[in-house]
């Protein structure tokens, strides 16, 4: 394998320290680099030499050698369940990177329920409670063309509900939810047949819509609650651990494994086809271009590769390093070429940033004449990520096409969720402007519906009747 | 766009429109609704037939029936559950959209202009939005404008309630007579002759180090067809006697010439940023507006060379302001000598007040963005400079005066952009709002505040606050906002009108929108609003004086304010442009008032430019 190059920021906080120096050797397992305010350990994700670190990160040559051994946590004897998933470094890996030791950190038990806003929780009375505090395990994965975390229910369930109950333990949560969507039926069968012995864990069944994995859309399912985009879930009396961290919690603790590597989903133009390729336990710090030759290698010319899901994902290049955050990695088709013609982008919370919607419009020969934002994105703080105030419910999008049309914009290319590209559908092209979805070029090549209008109902049963 | 509990009250009678899909068997909310403010454009583009639609009243708390797609109208056979229809806010007028309050909308359909009121708003927050506007004027005081001056108009005629009024102070005016003027060996007047000393073109040039070139002219009327290079200002020549403050005393003023600056810089660049007024001068003046020079009268022009790229700097059109006055200050010196014989015409101008009577306020909103945009504040002499403190100096912040400090030259205008919208220095002298107010026996005019429009938009906010605790402390009953130019001095001109309004003070605002300076912001209290456009096409047509206030515009805001401080209906504006809006209410207030408002002519009255060809007719 080639080198691996460990990012010292992989999650949410400050850059980590790195304690190693070139020529050490590491093995898997190894601390080598430590927080220095909010952040997670960092280790060695494999046996070798370190051969360089650089400001933003440490490079490490493997050994040919590479045994499944690793070194242990550093806890003493009788450590607490926290401080084993503090020591392992474990952060939020749906793709956030809150470091999960700081967000388990919390008495549920006692944890007040928060003010709600009485104007996006109509139906609730004003002193509305929940009973308890809960565990709410996202594994929407929301991100269209993702598969891992699914497969990880099919394949580790065990694993995921043993880490769901250390996490009810250490929050004091007395129940805790799975929030899947109805759509992977065998996943659902799997889990609701590990959930009979379970009383305090339930599973809520949710549409096939973007974005339901939004942290507050998976509170607002499970729980009936509405947040404002200020809200930690806390406020709903509730923490959201994406599955895939709920199974590396149960690693750090059953077995004091460090979080060294990654589950990835890595699919597009690739030789041999478009489906997905699933690889678990992918050491931190491989490169891009090593899992796609693993995963077959790119098919031909394309347009780019998206590390991360098609919506909130970023382009990436051949030689840049899996983190403890990266899900997905697609490379996709060529895009279509505008030359030049007037465009028309509507940001929103759900899809890239304005940047990353320039950027695409750049790659697509577009010439950004207007920039719209949907009503509903929210800046809690000037330049900080747009939060959606009511993720997946549209708050109507006509007036931004007659912004756009205006502006004399031929094309728009949007970034929204199912149900606002679905209103986005419902005005502009009778305004005669064509619409590109941010999401096109990867859903074109994954073979994936394109995101335009909504055919589903936001609403499906709980009942198991397939 | 959904719209909250709040708008849809405002809008309870407005077609109800899903703006985005909902699923069969909803309750319908304030978030399910599409603001009724984009329904015409969307009806106009065919997007939307609202035939049938229930209104938002009928349809809040009722049951979709079935999944409906955005942008789909609400009608009886997809809810179940509409409420009974209210009585229609009023049934008396006809049918028309009667008030107007309601803040529109957002969303901007292209050309949108003008039309009499004012339909924008304000996002709640931080977006602001959009709007669309405007403004023609009167739109408004159509219908409603009626009612309430036939109401003045008895209560005038009623007995003899004619509160005694106050003469606060006055200003006598002595005109002198000027017939020729000619270059000598010195500075004086002779009779009815002005003679300028030659050589004091050199003085200019020295006297600031951006100056590097300076030419005078004496344009008399067989030259107006001269080619002139952009219009910076033009002044009156007045002078005040012994120590008399500007507003009071006694000012000495010339008739029959007027001082015309006008320049480039040392590139060939014109002095103006958004439009300029280079040309002949026949064709590029239009005569008699208050700011501008009367057909007949004698210019004495200045041209002046600034330095290379300072005509876009505070410092090129200051210079070029300072270094000519040097004439007019020679000259006024030679004023002040002048024998009494020699008085014209005297005019005695008497600042009122009149308690009892609605009291109200001019707040005029003048350029202090800094570059070319720039005002000199009280000078000793008329639109003088010495003694002036800068608007942008000042900090924008609003300046207290008397009308008859206006009257007298208390602003020295350093308006070298978008000619047509602009008020030059002698726009004060003579401005029409300040007059007509001070004339008129039904209302209180207690002073005129003058604000700056700064750049940046924080202080925009800034001073736009100050002017409303201004206006408070003053306990008027109503106020007139006025501005010149648009596009960005439009943000705080909007931010004014709502510091007023949300004081509950009804406020006229007066600017150039028409077409082309369609609002780009608004808000509620934009619900009166005059459109000083005169051009036929609603634009910038860089005619000089062209778009400013005028007489007719304003008599349409006083009966506008009058109407609005009578609590009476002004009709919102309507959708695009229509300048027959300001026929009709013309039509009505001389109706009512039975008297006859003189309309100024346009553009279309001068010989037309090349320039005028190409561009824009």
């Amino acid at each position: 394998m080639g080198n691996v190059q460990i990012l010292l920021h992989q999650h949410v906080g400050a850059p980590c320290r790195a304690v190693v120096q070139a020529g050490d050797e590491v093995k898997k397992g190894t601390l080598i680099a430590a927080p220095t305010g909010l952040g997670a350990n960092i280790f060695s994700s494999v046996y070798g030499k370190v051969t360089d670190i650089t400001e933003d990160r440490i490079i490490i040559e493997p050994a040919d050698e590479q045994p499944d051994e690793f070194v242990p946590i550093d806890v003493p004897e009788g450590a607490s369940k926290l401080d084993m998933v503090k020591a392992a470094g474990i952060v939020g890996m749906g793709g956030a990177g809150f470091p999960t030791g700081v967000k388990l950190g919390i008495n549920l038990a006692e944890t007040e329920m928060g003010e709600l806003d009485p104007e996006i929780n109509p139906e609730l009375p004003a002193d509305f409670k929940l009973d308890c505090g809960y565990i709410l395990i996202n594994a929407a994965e929301c991100e269209p063309g993702l598969e891992h975390n699914i497969r990880q229910i099919e394949e580790e369930c065990d694993k995921v509900i043993r880490g769901v109950k250390y996490c009810m333990e250490m929050t004091k949560a007395e129940k805790a939810i799975f929030a899947i969507k109805k759509k992977n039926q065998k996943a659902v069968k799997i889990l609701n047949e590990a959930l009979k012995s379970e009383p305090a864990i339930s599973m809520h069944l949710m549409p096939d819509i973007y974005p339901m994995g939004e942290e507050r859309a998976v509170v607002r399912e499970c729980l009936g609650v509405n947040l404002t985009t200020m809200q930690l879930p806390s406020a709903a009396r509730s923490v959201v651990v994406n599955l895939e961290t709920a199974a590396r919690i149960a690693e750090a603790i059953d077995e004091k494994r460090p979080c060294i590597t990654k589950n990835v989903t890595v699919r597009g133009k690739l030789n041999g086809g478009n489906e997905a390729h699933v690889f678990m336990d992918v050491p931190v710090g491989t490169s891009v271009g090593e899992l796609i030759e693993r995963a077959g290698g790119i098919d031909g010319v394309y347009g780019e590769i998206i590390m991360g899901g098609a919506f909130t994902g970023k382009s990436t290049e051949l030689d840049a390093p899996i983190t403890k955050t990266t899900g997905g990695i697609i490379v996709t088709m060529e895009f279509p070429d505008l030359h030049g013609a007037r465009v028309g982008i509507l940001v929103c919370a759900c899809g890239g940033s304005e940047e990353r919607m320039r950027e695409i419009a750049s790659k697509m020969n577009g010439n950004v004449v207007s920039v719209c934002r949907c009503k509903q994105a929210i800046e809690n703080k000037p330049g900080a990520p747009l939060k959606c105030l009511r993720p997946g419910n549209c708050p109507g999008q006509t007036a931004n096409s007659i912004q756009f049309r205006k502006d004399k914009c031929e094309y728009i290319i949007i970034g929204n969720c199912s149900d606002c590209s679905n209103t986005v559908m419902g005005s502009a092209p009778k305004m005669g402007l064509k619409v590109f979805h941010q999401t096109d070029h990867a859903m074109r090549t994954i073979g994936h519906a394109l995101y335009r209008t909504l055919k589903v109902s936001k609403q499906v049963s709980q009942d198991i009747d397939f | 766009m959904s719209i909250t509990a709040e708008t849809a009250k405002a809008h309870a009678h407005d077609p109800a429109v899903l703006c985005c899909r909902a699923e069969g068997g909803i309750t319908i909310e304030p978030a399910n609704l599409e603001d009724p403010a984009i329904f015409d454009d969307l009806v106009d583009s065919g997007l939307l037939n609202l035939d049938g639609c229930l209104t938002i009243e009928e349809v809040l708390g009722a049951k979709l029936v079935k999944t409906c797609d955005s942008l789909c109208p609400l009608t009886a056979d997809v809810v179940e559950g509409a409420k009974a229809p209210s009585a229609p806010a009023q049934e008396e007028a006809p049918a028309e959209e009667e008030v107007p309050a309601a803040p529109a909308a957002p969303a901007a359909p292209a050309p949108m202009t003008a039309g009499g009121m004012l339909k924008i708003h304000i996002g709640e927050g931080k977006d602001i939005n959009l709007e669309i506007p405007v403004g023609a004027l009167g739109g408004g005081a159509a219908a409603p404008a009626a009612p309430a001056v036939v109401a003045a108009a008895e209560a005038a005629a009623a007995p003899a309630e004619k509160a005694e009024e106050k003469v606060v102070r006055t200003l006598t005016r002595k005109h002198f007579k000027i017939t020729e003027v000619k270059r000598g060996p010195e500075t004086k007047i002779e009779g009815t002759t002005l003679y300028i000393r030659e050589g004091i073109e050199a003085e200019v040039i020295d006297n600031q180090e951006l100056v590097k070139d300076f030419h005078l002219e004496i344009i008399t009327p067989d030259l107006y067809h001269t080619y002139s290079e952009t219009i910076m200002d033009v002044q009156p020549i007045a002078t005040k006697e012994g120590d008399d403050d500007i507003g009071t005393g006694v000012t000495r003023v010339l008739d029959g010439v007027v001082m015309m600056l006008t320049g480039v810089d040392e590139g060939g660049v014109q002095i103006g940023e958004f439009g300029s007024s280079e040309g002949y001068l026949d064709e590029n003046i239009m005569w008699g507006r208050p700011g501008c020079p009367d057909k007949g009268e004698i210019f004495i022009k200045g041209n002046i060379v600034v330095q290379e790229k300072t005509n876009m700097e505070r410092r090129g059109p200051m210079a070029a302001h300072t270094a000519f006055d040097i004439i007019t200050q020679e000259i006024r010196e030679a004023m002040k000598k002048l024998d009494e014989s020699l008085v014209a015409e005297t005019q005695e101008l008497k600042q009122v007040r009149r308690p009892g009577k609605k009291k109200v306020v001019i707040v005029k909103e003048i350029m202090g963005q800094g570059a070319m945009h720039d005002n000199f504040i009280l000078p000793v002499e008329p639109v003088g400079v010495l003694g002036a403190r800068a608007n942008v100096d000042l900090g924008n912040v609003p300046v207290c005066v008397s009308p008859l400090e206006v009257l007298d030259g208390c602003i020295h205008a350093l308006t070298c952009i978008g000619p047509a919208s602009k008020e030059m220095s002698r726009h004060y002298w003579r401005e029409p709002l300040v007059l007509e107010a001070l004339h008129d026996e039904e209302v209180d005019l207690c002073g005129v505040v003058f604000v700056g429009s700064p750049q940046i938009n924080a202080e925009k906010f800034y001073v736009s606050k100050r002017v409303g605790h201004t206006v408070e402390m003053m306990d008027a009953d109503g106020a007139f906002v006025t501005t010149e130019g648009f596009g960005n001095n439009h943000i705080d001109f909007a931010s004014h009108i709502e510091q007023i309004g949300m004081r509950g003070v009804p406020v006229v605002g007066m600017s150039y929108c028409a077409v082309q300076g369609a609002l780009v912001v608004g808000n509620k209290y934009m619900q009166y609003m005059v459109d000083n456009n005169k051009s036929e096409s609603g634009i910038e047509n860089e005619v000089l004086g062209c778009n400013t206030l005028c007489p007719e515009d304003a008599v349409r805001a006083l009966a506008m304010l009058k109407t609005a401080m009578a609590g009476e209906d002004v009709k919102a504006a309507e959708r695009k442009w229509n300048p027959n809006v300001k026929s009709t209410n013309v039509e009505l207030i001389e109706a009512v008032y039975d008297r006859k408002i003189a309309l100024e002519d346009n553009e279309q009255s001068l010989p037309m430019s090349q320039k005028r060809k190409e561009k824009y007719d």
